[in-house]
């Protein structure tokens, strides 16, 4: 009994419609479904008179059937530029495989507006293979036109920006290419009786270093130098090496004593970085250095602030740290203390300042061992007696034999005193 | 490359705070974080107990000098405990072995 009660699809009104529909479909004429398709097709004789064309394409062209079909041909549908596009590319290639894919082109519209359209056409044959009629598929592509505007829009715009992201970068390398210049003397000032030499070594380019070092005349008989690291690495390390430099170059032509410069150079940087919670301070060696053309010696007086000491190679092939204990980083406490200390350089006798980093370069196999600093006295101890140039030259070979180890900037300064039978030594 | 792990007490004269692991550039922004979050009254002590810490660089050095003025600001005191030979040789080139109290261990450095 159940299923004898169950509905007939065919029958029952609930299921009516899709049957209707399915109904409705099969008795959809070919040349219905011509002129309503959702694409708009077209026949023309082989010289292009348009002998057939569906309502749908002439819905888009906005006119009538009587005004077209025997009387124009299918370039007169076009733009001008898909005119000539059809005659220098599609009616040739059509001509020649006999049918063609795909082609965009413009269709004109009556009232003078423009419809964006992907034409495929294909060649009509007799029997006896002759060519009779063109027949031609229209898509709307106006849709699929605003796409490809967007995207070329979007491309345009990423390549301005590009062609600005490389304008921006190539500035930002030029500044700061010259601002990392700006805290390094170009050349030595010369200074008679002596020679100087001094060589830096940065450890990442796109990073500000943070080392410094400079040399100046003070007055007619004496020289004053220093060497030192700031905290820090990038522009705001560089902001306070500037600082740093400039401040103690002026506070050594106002009071040339070392101890007076670092003192006034703690004044400085503590009145401007400690009142944050980001300390920024430096290590720094400052001296003074001067001649005296009788004897050919040269007397050095420096201070210390928290670096590493100074290196004095002697003519006898001998090294030795000038202790400056007790000073303190430059910049952490409003009163800070600094310890001097003085030598005399004799011919052959050389004065070497550096920065940490060639001390705390990685060495061995797993590079876990740092250089050190009895190793760098040692390796000093080697070239002693040697001319500052010299001094300077093994040391940069050091470093470069240090490779991957040696990760931070490193700053080399060599004073020295040439011995007399070095002077017909040439400068390397 | 061993992290920096912190931790954080309550002692008999204010934060007792152990480092043990690295204090370095990529570690130290966690001490220099942690500082503002201490309960420092004046008169108290900030300990540093560094008997773990196993490598100080430059950024290390920054850090504890960052927890000193943190302390001073608060009208404390600071200590460190514990400092292993290589930062107490670091310390003692810079000058801070002047600035900062040296306690050989976290129970003398805590004992008022």
């Amino acid at each position: 009994m159940a299923r004898s009660e169950r509905p007939d699809p065919h029958e029952t009104g609930a299921a009516a419609a899709p049957g209707a529909a399915f109904a409705a479909l099969l008795e959809d004429s070919a040349e219905e479904l011509y002129d309503g398709a959702p694409c708009g097709y077209l026949s023309t004789l082989m010289d292009g008179t348009i002998a057939k064309i569906n309502a749908t394409l002439l819905d888009w062209l906005g006119v009538g059937r009587e005004e077209v079909v025997g009387r124009k041909r299918f370039t007169d549908l076009l733009t001008v530029g898909g005119r000539l596009y059809h005659e220098t590319h599609f009616a040739p290639l059509l001509r020649m495989q006999g049918e063609i894919r795909g082609i965009a082109l413009e269709l004109r519209r009556d009232d003078g507006g423009r419809v964006p359209v992907l034409v495929s056409s294909v060649v009509k044959h007799g029997t006896t293979g002759e060519p009779l009629l063109i027949r031609s598929s229209v898509f709307d592509a106006r849709d699929r036109r605003g796409y490809e505007e967007e995207l070329l829009r979007g491309r345009k715009a990423a390549e301005a920006a590009r062609t600005q992201a490389e304008t921006d970068r190539a500035r930002l390398q030029d500044a700061l290419a010259v601002l990392q210049q700006s805290l390094l003397p170009d050349v030595l000032p010369h200074v008679p009786g002596m020679e100087t030499a001094a060589h830096y070594h940065t450890a990442s380019p796109d990073r500000l270093g943070g080392d410094f070092y400079d040399m100046f005349p003070l007055d007619a008989k004496r020289f004053g130098f220093f060497l030192g690291d700031v905290c820090g690495k990038g522009p705001q390390a560089a902001a306070l090496t500037s600082l740093t430099r400039h401040t103690l170059h002026a506070a050594a032509l106002h009071d040339a004593d070392p101890v007076a410069a670092l003192t006034t150079l703690n004044t400085v940087l503590h009145a401007r970085y400690a009142g944050g919670g980001d300390p920024r301070y430096c290590t720094a060696i400052v001296g003074t250095l001067e001649t005296d053309p009788a004897t050919g010696q040269a007397a050095v007086q420096l201070a210390s602030g928290g670096h590493p000491p100074a290196i004095v190679t002697r003519a006898d092939g001998t090294a030795e740290f000038l202790p400056t204990p007790g000073g303190l980083l430059v910049g952490i406490v409003p009163h800070a203390r600094f310890a001097g200390a003085t030598t005399v350089l004799a011919p052959g006798d050389t004065l070497l300042l550096y920065t940490d980093g060639i001390t705390e370069a990685r060495t061995g196999a797993d590079r876990s061992t740092l250089f050190g600093d009895d190793a760098l006295l040692a390796f000093t101890a080697d070239h002693a007696g040697r001319r500052p140039h010299a001094v300077i030259q093994a040391l940069v070979g050091l470093l470069d034999s240090f490779g991957k180890g040696l990760d931070d900037d490193t700053a080399l300064l060599a004073l020295g005193v040439p011995a007399p039978d070095q002077y017909t030594e040439t400068t390397p | 490359m061993s992290p920096l792990k912190i931790i954080v007490k309550d002692a008999a004269t204010g934060p007792l705070l152990e480092l043990v692991g690295e204090l370095d550039y990529s570690t130290a922004p966690e001490l220099r974080e942690l500082l503002p979050t201490l309960p420092l009254q004046p008169g108290r002590r900030l300990v540093l107990d560094l008997s773990g810490m196993e490598f100080c660089d430059s950024s290390g050095i920054t850090a504890l000098i960052a927890a000193r003025h943190h302390a001073q600001a608060a009208g404390a005191d600071i200590a460190l405990a514990g400092v292993p030979a290589h930062t107490r040789r670091i310390l003692h080139i810079v000058g801070l072995d002047q600035i900062f109290a040296l306690h050989p261990d976290s129970d003398t450095a805590t004992r008022s």
